[in-house]
């Protein structure tokens, strides 16, 4: 008993240590998604390519659907871009853009030369839609089910695998 | 655990000569250099107008105990990046609407989590963050009563 108790500010400190280890070495520095299972927030916002066009929540209509985050400044967001072009030609789901802090003539320029995988984008110059959902970032890709509830959020590039680990699993149900 | 090096140093050097004190001495104003530099900064001069002298300084204390959520330990105030930009906006925007400090809490911890606090609710997962320290501080004690008493 004595010898433990010895050895017990030993045992404690490399737990400790170890414990520590594990949780701040963690690569992603991803956030907690709070807005899991919430309904999509209303915003009132232009569209990118008119920006006379209002759009509104009613506005994404086709659902389920995806929400993307992006903007041109953003490298990760082309690095995606081609499996967003994929889904649109491949998958029923429809994607809508939301084109986040970015320049329009660059936004519609990119869309121009790449193609246009979205509905349409909403131009959140202000971020103020991106605020109500929490985004920190870009690229990051919401999902919505057929209620208008968000169930799956992704923080970064999606890619196949990320599609079929959190994605793909909501269209089977 | 500090306290028990300490103490342990102590013990085995008999008596506390004056290098021991020194050196003790050295590792205090280290330790007290590092947390006095873990304090979050006010760098920014944003200009953001108020009527009302009240609303402004709670605009200021909100902006310095919320944390930045895209640098990984800044708070708003002490952060330029476009982001913090846009939620000082929204905070600024919320305290002239008349909304109270917690309000604006909820508001933004409803949208990106307790992170963006730097004192979090207390609540399940957030215990350990709350009481693991005291925690610590309790079984050292204990082991320190346990040494102490066999000696």
């Amino acid at each position: 008993m004595n010898k433990i108790i010895d050895i017990a500010p030993l045992i404690i400190f490399v737990a400790l240590i170890l414990v520590l280890l594990t949780f701040l070495s963690e690569k992603e520095d991803q956030l907690e998604s709070v807005l899991i299972d919430s309904t999509f927030p209303e915003f009132s916002i232009a569209s990118l390519k008119d920006p006379k066009r209002n759009l509104s929540k009613k506005d994404i209509s086709e659902l389920p659907a995806l929400i993307n985050v992006w903007a041109t400044w953003c490298i990760a967001c082309r690095i995606e871009h081609p499996f967003l072009m994929d889904l649109k030609k491949n998958s029923v789901l429809k994607i809508y853009g939301l084109n986040y802090k970015d320049e329009r003539e660059k936004a519609l320029d990119l869309l121009k030369r790449d193609g246009d995988p979205y509905e349409f984008s909403i131009y959140d110059f202000d971020g103020r839609l991106a605020i109500d959902l929490g985004v920190y970032g870009a690229p990051e890709t919401f999902f919505i089910d057929e209620n208008g509830v968000i169930r799956e959020r992704h923080v970064g590039v999606i890619d196949k695998r990320v599609w079929e680990e959190k994605f793909a699993i909501y269209l089977d149900e | 655990m500090l306290v028990l090096l300490i103490k342990e140093y102590g013990k085995r050097s008999l008596q506390f000569t004056s290098m021991n004190k020194l050196i003790i001495f050295t590792i205090s104003i280290l330790l007290s250099v590092a947390a006095l530099s873990e304090e979050p900064s006010i760098s920014n001069i944003d200009v953001y107008p108020f009527s009302d002298p009240q609303k402004e300084e709670l605009f200021y204390s909100l902006i310095f105990e919320l944390r930045c959520p895209k640098c990984q330990s800044s708070n708003l105030s002490g952060s330029n990046s476009p982001i913090s930009n846009d939620l000082k906006r929204e905070v600024y925007e919320l305290v002239n609407e008349g909304k109270s400090a917690q309000q604006i809490e909820a508001h933004l911890i409803e949208r990106y989590g307790n992170f963006i606090v730097y004192n979090p609710p207390i609540e399940p997962a957030t215990l350990v963050l709350w009481y693991g320290p005291l925690f610590l501080l309790f079984l050292s004690l204990v082991i320190i009563f346990y040494i102490r008493r066999k000696k």
